[in-house]
Parts: C-alpha cells; sequence; structure tokens
C-alpha cells in the first residue's frame, strides 16, 4: 500500500509529530506508516484522509502486485 | 505529564507495591499486600490519566498482540518438547540410574550386600559410579539399618524424581496456558 502522506504533509507545513496527535496516535506510527512498513486500518486512514481534506483514494494507493491477495500480509 | 514521567512513575511505583508486598508476607503480614496492591493501581492510573502524549494507538497494540501470540508459540513448543525431555528421565529406564547388588559370604560365614549406583546408560566401571553402599550381615539386618537402606535408594533417585516433577510442572503449564488462551480467544472472537 503506497501513500502520499509526506507529501501532503509538506504540502501543508506539518510535522509528523502535529500529524500524530491530529490523529491521535503516536509519531512512530505515522513514521512506518509512511516508509510504508504499516499498514493502517481503515478508520485512522479515513481519519488522515479527513484531516487533509482529500479521499481516501488521494492518499492511499493498493497495489495489488505488491500488497498480494491477502489484506493482511503486513507480519 | 509526559510518557517518560509515566513510565517512571509507574516503574517506582510497582517496584515499591512488590518490594512492600515480599517483605510483608515474608513477614506474614498479609495487611500490607491488601492495601499496597490497590494503592499502587490507583497511582498508576492516576499517573496515566495525566498524560497528554498518546501511549497506546492501533500500531502498538497490533505490535502487542502478534509478540503476545509469538511468545505463546515458542512457549507451547518449547516447553512440551521441555517436559517430554525432562518426564522421559522420570518413565525411562535407560535413562535412570542403574542399580546392581552383589552378595558375598565373609570369613565367618555371614551374608553381607554390596549395592552400587552407576550413571545411567554407562558401563559398570568405577568412573562411572555415583554411590556405593555396602550392608554387613544382611541375615541381621535390624530395622534401622533397613531404613538407613531405603532412604539410600531415595537420596539416589531423588535428582531423576526432581527432574520428572519439573516435567510435570511444564506439562501442567502449558495445559494451563492454553486453557487461558482458549478462554480470551472465545471471548474477543465473540466480542469482534
Amino acid at each position: 500500500m503506497k501513500n502520499r502522506i509526506r507529501v501532503l504533509r509538506a504540502e501543508r507545513e506539518m510535522t509528523q509529530e502535529q500529524l500524530a496527535e491530529l490523529v491521535g496516535v503516536t509519531r512512530n506510527t505515522i513514521i512506518s506508516i509512511e516508509k510504508d512498513k504499516y499498514c493502517p486500518s481503515l478508520k485512522l486512514g479515513y481519519r488522515i484522509a479527513s484531516l487533509f481534506g482529500v479521499g481516501i483514494d488521494d492518499v492511499f494507493t493498493y497495489e495489488p502486485e505488491k500488497d498480494g491477495p491477502s489484506p493482511d500480509n503486513d507480519e | 505529564m509526559k510518557r517518560f514521567t509515566y513510565l517512571s512513575c509507574s516503574l517506582a511505583a510497582g517496584i515499591l507495591v512488590a518490594a512492600m508486598t515480599g517483605w510483608s508476607m515474608a513477614a506474614g503480614n498479609f495487611i500490607v499486600p491488601v492495601i499496597a496492591i490497590p494503592l499502587g493501581a490507583i497511582v498508576i492510573l492516576a499517573c496515566r490519566r495525566n498524560v497528554r502524549e498518546v501511549i497506546v494507538d492501533e500500531r502498538s497494540k497490533k505490535v502487542r498482540s502478534q509478540a503476545a501470540l509469538r511468545t505463546l508459540e515458542v512457549a507451547v513448543i518449547a516447553g512440551a518438547i521441555a517436559a517430554i525431555i525432562l518426564y522421559s528421565f522420570l518413565i525411562s529406564d535407560s535413562l535412570a540410574p542403574h542399580v546392581t547388588g552383589m552378595v558375598y559370604t565373609g570369613e565367618n560365614g555371614s551374608h553381607s550386600m554390596i549395592i552400587s549406583i552407576y550413571k545411567p546408560g554407562s558401563p559398570e566401571t568405577p568412573e562411572n559410579l555415583i554411590r556405593s553402599t555396602t550392608i554387613r550381615d544382611i541375615d541381621a539386618m535390624n530395622e534401622f539399618e533397613a531404613m538407613e537402606y531405603c532412604q539410600y535408594r531415595n537420596d539416589a533417585f531423588r535428582e531423576n524424581e526432581r527432574r520428572g516433577i519439573i516435567g510435570m510442572t511444564v506439562g501442567g503449564s502449558i495445559v494451563a496456558l492454553l486453557a487461558i488462551f482458549g478462554v480470551f480467544y472465545l471471548y474477543y472472537d465473540r466480542k469482534y
């Protein structure tokens, strides 16, 4: 799952710490999401998209060839 | 309050409660734990409420749950192997110490017996000897000597029995872990 959080954050001059505080997670979670190491829940995904004022498709992009058939392959 | 301060306070409270509980229970005072444990829990909860930062989120929960699951899997497998190895010492003849007895007749015609215990699976040579005892004039063995002989046998097999008990304890712990896991599994299966 690719995402544009870093770009959207940079456009709004927002730090990882500020974003984490606004969506109610730790900064480490934001770092992991930005690095594509952690796939957030749908709820958190919508919260991030809503905060940036865009649709969830504008933030996250599903890549079937990379993500595989299982939705939970991020162990 | 910051996360580090909260963790420090929780650690200090935990250590203090554990020390007070351990000391008082060793001294036979059971009132101190009844007061100290809830008080410690209240202090930790009060500190937690005052933390402004996010302590737990979905990622940390996922990480913890996966770690717990892996720990359980490893503990069950390692415990089962350890239990089988240790219990086999109790039930396997080849892993138990080897006991030999030899009766000989003395110059005065009395019968004596030498009992030797050798290391498991080893030939009966002096270097493999664990312990040996001689019962002189077994025909005249009195009750005290018979009891002493029984004690000797108990001492010789104590190490093996201890391993067996550890094995049974580990096995019992695995059963308990699986039972607890089953209960939680059913609970969360119904909840989510």
